[in-house]
């Protein structure tokens, strides 16, 4: 939402050229996940409130997201000097968290909690369709109305319209949408956090910059105007990527700041696919080199597998949006992927590693 | 000033135009924006349709309602901490409060949906002197049709919104005293 004007759609050529390249440029280059063994990990977050006043609450996002052939929860445990600490799951997106409570009198409260899932990496083959039962009615509702910051109409519509226009197919729509959010957007390194994911914002200022949280909701939001079911999913990244690629993997097992958000689009007689924009964008700005170019076989390569298929070295929390965090005074998250924290005065930065410390470890378990 | 590529919200409406010499202030004040310096960014006319009123919380004193601040030009500013060019704008507006021969109009600097730790911290040492309100979940924003940040309306005594600006703008050019000099002119309540 900042001045710097772009021109919001770039002619058919740039798309054409682009979906022309990854056969040439994917032998200098391999990025391809695909189902394999299942990978179990554990991630540990501890969470400190360094200042506060009266009482105290938390909620701590867990990995509770279930899809069968991709990612299974395997539960999660806590130690805290809470007065109470419960799950809590939001009613809309089924969003699982931690609700940790503390009295005034703690004078130091923390709480650790310790989640464990299994995940193995995913791919959906476009060629053609298979057998995978529709959507409900539900959730194709659920997953084609606007959010808070994600509205369907307006100039989100006006400009799904104009990428999708001479689609014949959701197919074919998605993977417009798709190489055009990698055409016009770009990763800003100065965005804090993930960002914000106001998606009319982005449009109407025609400053398309960000991070995951914009340019894969700008995606969803695409998509959806287009009346095709798609949703964000917020996790966090917890190894490094298998195919070398160190802008998309955690450095560390401290991956207090490795949160990611993806996305998802529902295609008949797919199912949920995966895609990840963003990532490509990622990718462009900060895969060594560097400030990467869009033919650079590296971006090529994660281009071409992006849009269909994730490397699971990473973790699901939730698909929610405008989550009202059960007993806070405060406004509603606009997603829930960082621990959050109120005192009885207001809600704590959790971008604010003074008075709300947490971090957050992650290590894959050995056979 | 090409109205038909200027984006929703920001264009002239006629009738404002035609409706006596303030359309020549809209005239002299409005000029093309493609992604100017603060220093050469202008105040254009603000869509005429009436803002809704707001009672915001304060950063760290009371709320405030803007129907109660009739009588003097009012600044309405919406910033994020997030937002690049933000800081130095605020500095600006400061410098504005203190500017000699100007009544100095009231600056209601809003902040978008941020909490109010960071909110602090982005203002410290930065001698903001005016008042900083929250709306926390954009429902000022939204109402006020704000899209872009930061964004700015001038107000005049009634309340009634004369002039605005996206993108940050240097409040101390002659120019734009000059334009608030005309809307502290303009209508008493």
């Amino acid at each position: 939402m900042s001045m710097n004007r772009r021109q919001v759609l770039k002619a058919g050529g740039a798309l054409a050229a682009a979906t022309a390249l990854p056969d040439m440029a994917s032998a200098q280059a391999t990025f391809a996940p695909a189902p394999g063994a299942w990978r179990n990990f554990q991630t540990v977050t501890r969470l400190e409130i360094a200042k506060h006043v009266g009482q105290v609450q938390a909620w701590i996002p867990l990995p509770a997201f279930s899809a069968e052939d991709w990612f299974k929860p395997a539960g999660s445990t806590w130690t805290t000097n809470a007065t109470t600490a419960e799950i809590k799951r939001d009613a809309k997106y089924n969003a699982e968290m931690l609700h940790v409570v503390w009295g005034a009198d703690e004078k130091a409260p923390v709480v650790e909690v310790t989640s464990k899932f299994a995940t193995r990496d995913r791919a959906v083959d476009l060629s053609k369709p298979g057998n995978v039962a529709a959507l409900s009615a539900a959730d194709h509702k659920l997953y084609t109305s606007a959010t808070e910051l994600i509205p369907v109409d307006g100039i989100v519509k006006e400009t799904s319209d104009k990428i999708t226009a001479g689609a014949t197919s959701d197919l074919d729509k998605a993977r417009r949408i798709y190489e055009w959010v990698v055409d016009n957007t770009f990763r800003n390194a100065k965005t804090r956090g993930c960002g914000v994911g106001d998606v009319a914002a982005m449009l109407k200022s025609g400053n398309l910059n960000g991070k995951c949280a914009d340019l894969n909701a700008l995606y969803v939001g695409l998509a959806r105007a287009a009346g095709i079911p798609a949703r964000d999913v917020y996790g966090l990244r917890v190894a490094p990527s298998k195919f070398g690629y160190k802008s998309l993997g955690a450095g560390s097992e401290v991956v207090t700041k490795a949160q990611h958000c993806r996305a998802e689009v529902y295609l008949s007689g797919f199912g949920w696919v995966p895609v990840d924009p963003a990532d490509v964008r990622k990718v462009v700005l900060e895969e060594p080199p560097a400030n990467l170019a869009l033919d650079d076989a590296k971006v090529v390569a994660a281009r071409k597998a992006l849009f269909g298929a994730w490397e699971m070295n990473w973790l699901a929390y939730n698909v929610a949006h405008d989550i009202a965090l059960p007993g806070a005074k405060g406004p509603k998250v606009e997603f829930l992927m960082y621990p959050q924290s109120e005192t009885a005065a207001e809600r704590l930065d959790c971008l604010d590693p003074d008075n709300f410390k947490y971090v957050i470890t992650a290590r894959e378990a050995t056979a | 000033m090409d109205l038909s590529s200027a984006p929703a919200g920001r264009g002239i409406s006629l009738n404002w135009l035609l409706g006596g010499w303030l359309g020549l202030l809209a005239l002299l004040v409005a000029l093309p924006v493609h992604s100017p310096a603060a220093s050469e960014r202008q105040l254009q006319a603000a869509p005429t349709d009436a803002k809704p009123n707001f009672i915001l919380p304060s950063l760290d004193g009371p709320s405030y309602d803007l129907r109660q601040q009739a009588g003097r030009v009012v600044l309405v500013h919406f910033f994020a901490t997030w937002c690049e060019p933000c800081r130095d704008e605020l500095a600006s507006l400061s410098s504005l409060a203190g500017m000699p021969g100007i009544d100095p109009p009231l600056i209601l600097a809003i902040n978008v949906a941020e909490v109010p730790g960071r909110v602090r911290r982005f203002l410290e040492g930065a001698a903001v002197d005016f008042p900083v309100l929250l709306d926390s979940d954009r429902a000022a924003t939204r109402a006020w049709g704000v899209y872009a940040l930061p964004t700015t309306f001038v107000l005049d005594r009634s309340l009634a919104p004369r002039l605005m600006v996206e993108g940050d703008l240097d409040w101390t050019k002659e120019d734009v005293i000059a334009a608030l000099r005309r809307v502290a002119e303009l209508a008493s309540p």
